[in-house]
Parts: C-alpha cells; structure tokens; sequence
C-alpha cells in the first residue's frame, strides 16, 4: 500500500497549550483572591468588582472553562490527529476555534466583573456569551468531526469516544440549560422555575463536571498514559464497559445536588441510587490508567510526567469514589451546604484536572519544540509542591466543613440550638488561612512550571508543521473473524455520537418529563404570589452581586434547620423564581425566611456596613447599593418578561408597574426614616431591602392564620 | 458443573443483604429509621458489604486457579465450599431470626443505640464473614504454594493474591491477550474485567433496586417528611423529659428578675447578640431605647422575657427562643431591667407607653393602668387578634 505524506498540525496545539497556562494562571490567582477575602474580609476593597459574589463567578468560569477548556482543546488536537494519521480538518477552523474561545473567555471575565450573570452555577454567563459558545463549540465540533472523516486509521481509539461523547453532551446540556428569555442585552431570566430550574440546573452543573472535567480528560488520559509509560492499554474491554456506563449513568446523578431539597422525592432517590452505581464505571478508568502502568512502575520514579499523571488518576479515584459517599443521604445531610463540598470539588479540580494538565504540558511542549526539558528538578519541586498544595487545601476544609455543620446541628438538652450562625464562622477562620497557604502553594508550583516552560522553549526550536506518513484508507474493509463486536461502531463516527446522545438524553429525559408535566410533583401554594415591581428589581440586584455564592435560600426538613430558620422550604414556593436561587453553599445563613426577621433599618446598615449590625461578619460592605439609583426603565421589559414566561401578572399591568413600585418604594424609606436613616426611596438599597424583607414572606402569612387558630 | 455451583454462591451471598434488610424492617418497624441512621449499624452494615465483596472476589479467584488441572485433581468436597458457606450463613440467618421473635422484647439492651440482637446478629455475620475469608485465604495460599512446588507448573513467577484478584494476564504472558490495535503506536491488552470490580458493579446495582424498592415501591423506609416528623417528635419528648428534672427551666409566668452573677452573664448575652440593634448601653438604634420608662410591648420582667422569647416578628423583633435557654432569656431580661435611668449617650426617641412597675402609684399618666402585666396583656390580646397592622 501506498504511503501518503502529511503534516501535523502543532500551531493550533501551541496556541491551546498557552492559553492553558496562562488562564490557568489567572483562574487560580482569582481562587485566592476569593480565599483570602473570606480571611482578610477588607480584601473585597469595598468595590462592586471585587467583591466575593463577583470573584467566585470568575474563578470558577476561569478554571473550568479557560483553563480546563483550553486544556482539553490543546490534548484533543494533539491527539486527534496522531491517533488518526491525518492533520486537523481545517486550520482556518483551528483559528476560530482558538480565537472565539478566548473571546469568550475574556467577555466572561468582563461580564462577570461588571455584574452580568444569570445567576445559574457555572452558567452564569449571559446570553449573548451563550449563543457564542454554541457557535464556537459547532466550529470545534465541525473540525473535530471533518478530521474524523478524514481519518487515515479505520477504527477510532477509546480516546476519541470520549471526545465524541463529550462533544455531544456538552452541546445538549449547554443548550438545554441555557434556555431563557432576555430582558435586554446582558440581561435575561431562566425559561425555568423554582424546582424545575433547580433539576435542570444541578443536571447542567454535575454532567458540566461529568462531561467538562471528566470524559475529556480520560480521552486524554487514554492517550497520554500508555504514550508517556510504553505500555499497552491495560484492557479494552474494560474500555467498552467503563465508557458507555460511564456516560449513561453520569446523566442521572444531577439531583444528589438537592438531596433534602423541594425536588420530589424519587427524583432525589434517582440521584442517589445513580451515583452509587456510578462508582464502578468512575473506577474503571482509574484502573485502566494505573494497571496500565504495570511494569512501567520504576519509570514513575524517575519520570515526572508520569508522577503527575499517576497522581491525577489517583486523585480521580479519590474523588469519584468521594462523590457517591456524598450522594448517600445521610452524608449529604452532614456535607451540603458546607466547605466538605469545596474541598471535594478541588480534590478532583486540583488534583485530576490540574494536575493531568501539567503532566501533559511537560511532555508536550518539550516535544513540539524538539528539545528536552529546561529543569526536570524544578519540575519534580512543582509536583511535590503542588501535592503538598493540595493536601494543605483539602485537609483544612474537610475539617472546617464537618465541624461546622455538626455545630448547626447541635443542641443543648433545654432544646436550644448550642451556637449562633456567627459562631460557627469565626470558628472557620484559622481553616480559611490554611486553605489560602494550600492554594498559594499550588499557584506556586504553576509558576514554576510556567518559567520552566518558558526556558524550555526559549532554547527549542518549534516544529510547526510535524511531518508523518501512513497509507490511505481504502473503501473496502475485511473485519477479522474474531472481532469484537464493539469494533463495528468504532468504524462508524456518526453512529458513535448518535448513540452516545441517545444513551446520555435517557436520564435527562426520564427526570425532568415528569417534574414538567406532573401537576403533584409541584404543589402549588395559594398564598404564594408574584414579586412586585419593587422586589424584582431588588431580587435581579440579588443575583447580580452574586448573593447565591455564600447564601442559600433552601431549608431543609431538619429540627436544626427550623429551629434555626422557621418552616422548612416547599416546592410550591419557588413558582415564580427565575431563576431559582437555592444557592450551593453556606458561608453566610439561610435567607429562605429572611423576611419580617430584621427591621429595614437594620438591613440598611448591614449593607453598609455588616459588622456594625453582625459583629465579626466576614461579609462584604455594599456601600455603592446605597447611592447607585434603581434602573426603573427596565422595569416594563422586566415585567414583560415575566409575563411572557407565565408569570400571572394583570392584563397591562407592566404599564401601572412603575407606580406600584414607588408606593412600595416610599413606603420602606418611610419606614427607615422612622429609625433615622434618610434616603431617597430610588436607591438600589431600597429595591434590595423589598425582595430581602419579602422572602419566604408568602408561606409564613399562611402559616400565622394555622398558628392563630389554634 | 464447578463454575456453575460457584455462580450460584456467588449470588446467594449477595442475596443475603436483602433478608437483612428486610429484617431490620420487619422485626422493628416503628424504628426503621433510627436503624439506617444509626452509625454503628451503618458501619456495620457497610464492614459485611466489604467483606462480602472480597469473599465473592476471591471465590472468583479460586475459581480462576481451579480451572488449572490441580484443581481438578483435588477432592469433590472442596468444590462446592461457596456453597456450603452461603448455606451456613442462611441456616444462621434463620435460627437468629427465629430467635428475633423471643428477644423482641427485651428493648432495653441497647448497644450503641442497637438493641442487643441486632448487634449481635450483625457482630456475627461479620465474625463469619472473617472466618470464612480466612478460610479462603488459606486455601488459596496452599492452592498457590502447591502451585509453586509442582514440577508441572509452566509459569516461574509467583502469583501473587493480590494478582489474582485483578485477574490480569501476566506481563510476560501478555503477548497471548494483545490485540491488533495500533494507534498512534498505542497497543491494548484484552485483560478480563477485574473480578472484584465486576461484582462491585453489581453489588451497586443490586444496592440500587433494593433502595428504589424500599423507599418508594414498598414504601418501607421513611421520606424526608416522616423523618422530619419523627426528628421533631423525639426532640419534643426528649426535650419535655430533660426540662421535667432542670432547675432552669423557667417561663414567662414564673420569670422572676435575677440578681449578681446573672444579671453579668445577661450582660454579656446583651453585648454579643442583642448589642448590634439596641445599641450597646441599650440606648437603642435600629431597635428601641431600653433604658428609658417606655416600653411598646411591655416592661415588667415577663413582658420582656415574652419578647426576647416570642420576638414580634412583624415588628422586627426575632424570637430567640431557639437560640436562648429559658434561663438565658431571663438572665438577658433581668440585665435589661437594670438599665433604666442609666441615660446613656445618643439615646433614640421613646417609643411606646409609660411603664409604671407593679404596686407603684402612677406618677404622672392617669391613663395608665396600675396593673403593667394587664395592660401587656391586653395589647398583646390585641396583636394576635389583628397581626400584621404594620404597612407593606
């Protein structure tokens, strides 16, 4: 057979591989902002831009989508065409793809700086970003697929199932989750609400985890793996079954997000049960990657590129045997809401993502520049700092997030709860510092990598264009008797991803039809009613400061919980949240009741100042609330919006809005002068205090005419 | 034959968590849920599960070495120990569980929070479980030994237990299992699936049914409502049977004003946690002055205790009484009490009536009823009937 002779493509690779490096860098730096200002609470410089709501946004789109995305793109087209035969399909294409996604990274970070998010974990960019990023994401599906096409090599390695897989899946969670109504250009409202945002949400957020910072990975592993040790793959059949369990079962686990939540009960149980079957495919690539280093176990010692790759894997198996346990739910009513989660998370962002990403730019970039690595020590102190970085993070957080949610817990025998919120975070703080050295450590080792790096290729030459040569494909093919029957769909690409969507929409599709259709899965509540003009104003400036980060509006049916925060959240509640705004994470304490509980005064000065109504907060001032004036002229695209999403305001009522919500507004300024505060009633802050002093409102009128009839 | 009856020990062993279940059900129904959120029967539970995947592991193991023809040659009676041990433990199974009947009783022997049988039940599958693992374990050392010394054995390396348990080929022998994949010069051994992997994945599966089943096509384990239910249920009665013995427990109608030490450590419930709103010589800020003689819910001892207790919510007031001891709430009240006349800097406005202290004549307002504890009482009667009077 004829040998053809073609060039690889390492451009697009280096370009990819530089982006990584440096948006890793800046992800990370945002990490520790965000860590230390949890300590050093003066580090949010009382400006909207630096605040923690904003930074964590930034950190987290950083890290996953920059640095992480980035990664993924550099491996899968260094990949790709090795284990193809054949350069990219288009190198036109190859640019776009690089350029659009660091387009999108920056107006990301802009967006998000400026306060434009959704409010949606890990899809908080805004839907102009999100058209972007469906474009940009068909042009790296077109290339990837055209390369495919191209191939020189009959079936396709497991490397690229995974890429396959993971192309497809994003593209459907991505869209799916994305789906809302703008308001105006860098504002829009969720199609969803409530609890239905909520199961699409957290079925969005894990599968970004499943289907962003694990399939992709282990296509990469698959390659880099058995390329950096010489080893055979350990078994292909194991494979097979890890890779399509893997992707179906993934889909169902989203709802071990909201284990004691509003969502339905079988949708909960689903989550479970999905999770604890997910343990077995998880471990399968983990025991793919490290059996395949059999016999290959004196070259960890020596190489550092395998040191990362075996602690990468490693650190997977850690995690994803983590996150089953977590799903159970008697863990998860011990671990929710707390830093376990954190820690868990970083576990595998350190750890998996991370440290797999440094591993390969250290066998990369050496190569493409035909030479060989600048200091393989200081590579080795990277890896022992950065392990050391991690265990520095994780340990600290554990620790902090299981003792203070056995002191939410606790009560004395008269029946009390034994601390104060505030309690339990100044107890944090000695753990918040030693979390920020861990994180510290970690960002030091990239630094390190990067300057070794860049002496690296300082003294290289780059092979832009990596000659190869292979024989054609011919059109006929002769199978081998003894195939495996896997082998069929390894020869057909579009059957591949066909196949994979089926299998990963089955688990989307089986939980939210019924939650959409249902009428008893949601109950409605009849005292529950729309936020007015006013409080809508003040629930988007909620969401814009990124409240949700460090608050959650969820109670939970624990004694501790209401006695805490009052009667536990119900579905029917959240019917006219869009989006819902249930929260993650409690750095501060549940606001689901907040309402009546204060005096407006009393919110008035906890804006400007926290620590003048909540001694030893570690939440940040909002000083620019209390002068920035409330954008009224959105208030009829706003209510409109509302409306056209189902919300049952009057017939024209967005016309007599504005009035409504100066009523309201002079109102509460009354009500602070009263308390001698002056303010004018067109302040943010007003706006704020309305949908603050509203919440859980509705279901607590209710409960106060069962109360006084008893 | 052989691998067949392995098979079905395999899976019976398996099943044996399913009885287990069901009996925590069963025999105790009214506290099936204090069993799964105990940690002991948890911990427990989940040490049987581990043994009993690495019993089934190995007796896949044992079968992998059995299929060489040393095995063969070995005596009937050793085949079928799978069996025989998965028999053992169902004969146990039901004698303990018609012992459950008798020791049903006996509620009161609790061991760390389980009773008694339920302890020893599981202490004894575990016991067994370790018995027969290291039965296993034995046999197969001996299997493996008697490997090594046999002049026939082909292989010269020593198979190690724990290569038995991933099943792989070994690396020298791995040219048998190489497929013909050449990507990018990466190859692919076809190695079996690890056997303890394998069962694990149905282990989990199998976990899965059993969990679908129980909460919500048998409906036997509790929902988060009913568990809540009960959760609040036993925290009333734990919480009734504490206060019957406390010295401290008081309430608003026997709250008298304290003295000495306790009028100190309100003072220091004042300045933590009600310092923030009323200022921290009490002379109010977002809440009411409270040193001056006027009072909108009321300044006897009780009326100030109901407050911090109650709260008035619509007023902006929280109820602490989740958060205060009743003692604590009467030492806060009694330090209040002593700081009328203290006239401290930036006083806020008076708000509310005159308070005039019981058995005092009025000073100066006759309208005021010479009874505080009346007057309190019938504003208070006044609110409950029309809550909510504030606007907004």
């Amino acid at each position: 057979m004829e040998l053809e002779k073609f060039n690889y493509d390492n451009k697009s690779v280096k370009w990819f591989a530089y982006a990584t490096i440096f948006w890793g860098l800046v992800g990370m730096l945002a990490g520790l902002l965000a860590a230390l200002q949890l300590v050093f609470p003066v580090l949010n410089l009382e400006l909207p831009y630096t605040t923690f709501g904003r930074v964590r946004p930034v950190h987290t789109n950083a890290v996953i989508f920059a640095f992480v995305g980035n990664g993924i793109f550099m491996g899968v087209y260094y990949s790709l065409q090795r284990l193809l035969k054949t350069r990219m399909f288009s190198d036109f294409l190859s640019k776009v793809h690089f350029w659009g996604w660091q387009l999108i990274i920056v107006l990301a970070a802009v967006t998000l700086f400026m306060g434009y998010t959704t409010g949606k974990e890990y899809a908080e960019l805004e839907w102009p970003i999100d058209i972007l990023i469906t474009l940009v994401w068909v042009v790296f599906g077109w290339n990837m697929f055209g390369t495919i096409i191209r191939r020189r090599e009959r079936h396709l390695y497991v490397a690229i199932w995974f890429y396959i897989a993971t192309f497809a899946t994003v593209a459907m969670l991505h869209i799916v989750n994305s789906i809302e109504i703008p308001v105006s250009f860098w504002k829009s409202y969720s199609w969803y609400a409530g609890v239905q945002d909520a199961l699409v949400q957290w079925w969005y957020g894990h599968n970004a985890v499943a289907f962003f910072l694990t399939t992709p990975y282990l296509g990469l592993m698959y390659y880099f793996i058995p390329k950096a040790a010489g080893r055979p793959v350990y078994s292909y059949r194991l494979s097979i079954i890890h890779f399509w369990a893997l992707i179906f079962i993934y889909i169902w686990a989203g709802p071990h997000h909201l284990l004691y939540t509003a969502v339905p009960d079988w949708a909960q149980s689903l989550g479970v049960v999905f999770s604890i079957m997910l343990i077995a495919p998880s471990w399968g690539g983990m025991i793919n990657g490290l059996l395949t280093l059999r016999g290959a176990w004196d070259k960890v010692r020596e190489d550092v590129v395998l040191k990362f790759l075996v602690v990468a894997i490693t650190a997977y198996g850690m995690a994803t045997f983590e996150g089953p346990m977590l799903s159970l739910k008697g863990v998860n009513a011990i671990s929710h809401f707390t830093d376990w989660t954190i820690a868990h998370v970083h576990v595998g962002a350190l750890g998996w993502n991370g440290f797999l990403t440094f591993g390969i730019l250290y066998w990369l970039i050496p190569r493409m520049f035909r030479t060989k690595l600048y200091s393989p020590k200081l590579a080795n102190a990277h890896f022992w700092i950065g392990t050391l970085g991690i265990i520095l993070y994780a340990v600290p957080l554990y620790w902090a997030g299981i003792m203070q949610s056995l002191m939410w817990k606790e009560f004395t025998p008269e029946g009390q709860l034994k601390w104060q919120f505030m309690d339990t975070v100044t107890k944090m703080a000695p753990f918040y510092a030693a979390r920020a050295v861990g994180g510290m450590l970690y960002l030091t080792g990239a630094i390190m990598m990067t300057y070794n790096l860049i002496k690296t290729i300082k003294v290289g030459s780059f092979l832009a264009d990596e000659p190869a040569e292979a024989p054609a494909l011919s059109n006929e093919y002769h199978g081998h008797k003894n195939d495996h029957w896997h082998r069929w769909i390894e020869r057909k690409p579009v059957q591949l991803m066909v196949v994979s969507l089926i299998v990963v929409a089955i688990g989307g599709i089986i939980e939210f039809v019924p939650t959409f259709l249902v009428k008893s899965n949601i109950p409605t509540i009849s005292s529950v009613k729309p936020y007015t003009p006013l409080e809508l104003q003040g629930r988007d400036i909620y969401v814009r400061e990124g409240c949700y980060t460090c608050h959650s509006q969820m109670v939970r049916p624990f004694r501790s919980e209401t006695s805490r925060y009052g009667e536990y959240s119900k579905a029917g509640e959240f019917v006219y949240d869009h989006p819902f705004q249930w929260g993650s994470k409690r750095t501060g304490p549940d606001l689901a009741r907040l309402g009546g509980k204060y005096p407006d005064s009393w919110h008035y000065n906890h804006m400007m100042d926290p620590t003048s109504m909540s001694p030893n907060s570690i939440m940040p001032p909002y000083p620019w609330l209390l002068e920035d004036k409330i954008d009224v002229s959105s208030t009829v695209a706003k209510i409109k919006a509302m409306k056209r999403l189902g919300v049952p305001y009057p017939e024209g009522y967005e016309n007599v809005a504005a009035q409504d919500m100066e009523k309201q507004a002079g109102e509460i300024s009354a009500s602070l002068k009263k308390d001698g505060v002056e303010t004018p009633s067109d302040r943010e802050i007003i706006a704020l205090i309305a949908y603050l002093q509203r919440l859980g409102k509705d279901i607590k009128t209710a409960d106060k005419k069962e109360t006084s009839s008893n | 034959m052989k691998s067949k009856l392995h098979k079905y020990a395999v899976w019976f062993n398996a099943f044996m968590l399913l009885p287990l279940i069901n009996f925590a059900q069963g025999t105790q129904a009214s506290s099936t849920s204090t069993y799964f959120s105990n940690a002991l029967f948890l911990a427990m539970l989940a040490v049987i599960t581990i043994l009993l995947i690495v019993i089934v592991a190995l007796t896949q193991a044992l079968k992998n070495i059995g299929q060489s023809d040393y095995l063969l040659r070995r005596d009937e009676n050793d085949k079928n120990s799978g069996t025989k041990i998965a028999a053992t433990l169902f004969i146990l199974f039901t004698v303990f569980s018609a012992n459950a009947q008798t020791h049903n009783a006996k509620q009161d022997w609790i061991i760390g929070g389980l009773d008694m049988f339920t302890f020893y039940f599981m202490l004894g599958i575990i016991v067994l479980e370790g018995i027969v693992l290291t039965s296993l374990l034995l046999t197969l050392r001996k299997l493996l030994e008697s490997k090594r010394t046999a002049p026939i054995v082909a292989k010269p390396k020593e198979k190690t237990i724990l290569s038995v348990l991933s099943g792989a080929v070994e690396i020298e022998n791995e040219a048998e299992i190489m497929l013909d994949h050449d990507y990018d010069g990466i190859k692919e051994l076809d190695n079996d699936l690890p056997p303890w992997w394998k069962y694990g994945f149905y282990l989990t599966i199998v976990v899965a049914f059993i969990y679908m089943i129980h909460f919500h096509i048998a409906k036997t384990g509790d929902l988060q409502r009913v568990e809540y239910a009960k959760e609040i249920e036993k925290a009333r009665v734990d919480v009734a049977e504490y206060m019957k013995n406390a010295a401290s427990n008081v309430d608003e109608t026997s709250v008298k004003m304290l003295e000495g030490a306790d009028i100190e450590a309100g003072k220091n419930i004042f300045v933590s946690t009600c310092a923030a709103c009323h200022g921290k010589f009490g002379e109010g800020g977002v809440g009411p002055n409270l040193t001056d003689n006027y009072w909108i819910n009321g300044g006897s001892i009780s009326s100030i205790f109901k407050t911090v207790k109650y709260g008035w919510p619509d007023k902006g007031m929280k109820s602490w009484k989740d958060e205060l001891s009743p003692m604590q709430i009467a030492q806060v009240s009694s330090f209040i009490k002593t700081l009328k006349g203290t006239n401290p800097p930036n006083p806020k406005a008076q708000q509310g009536d005159l308070f005039v202290e019981e058995g005092n004549a009025p000073i100066t307002d006759s309208l005021s009823l010479p009874n505080d504890s009346l007057q309190a009482l019938i504003k208070d009667t006044i609110k409950t009937i029309a809550p909510g009077t504030k606007t907004k």
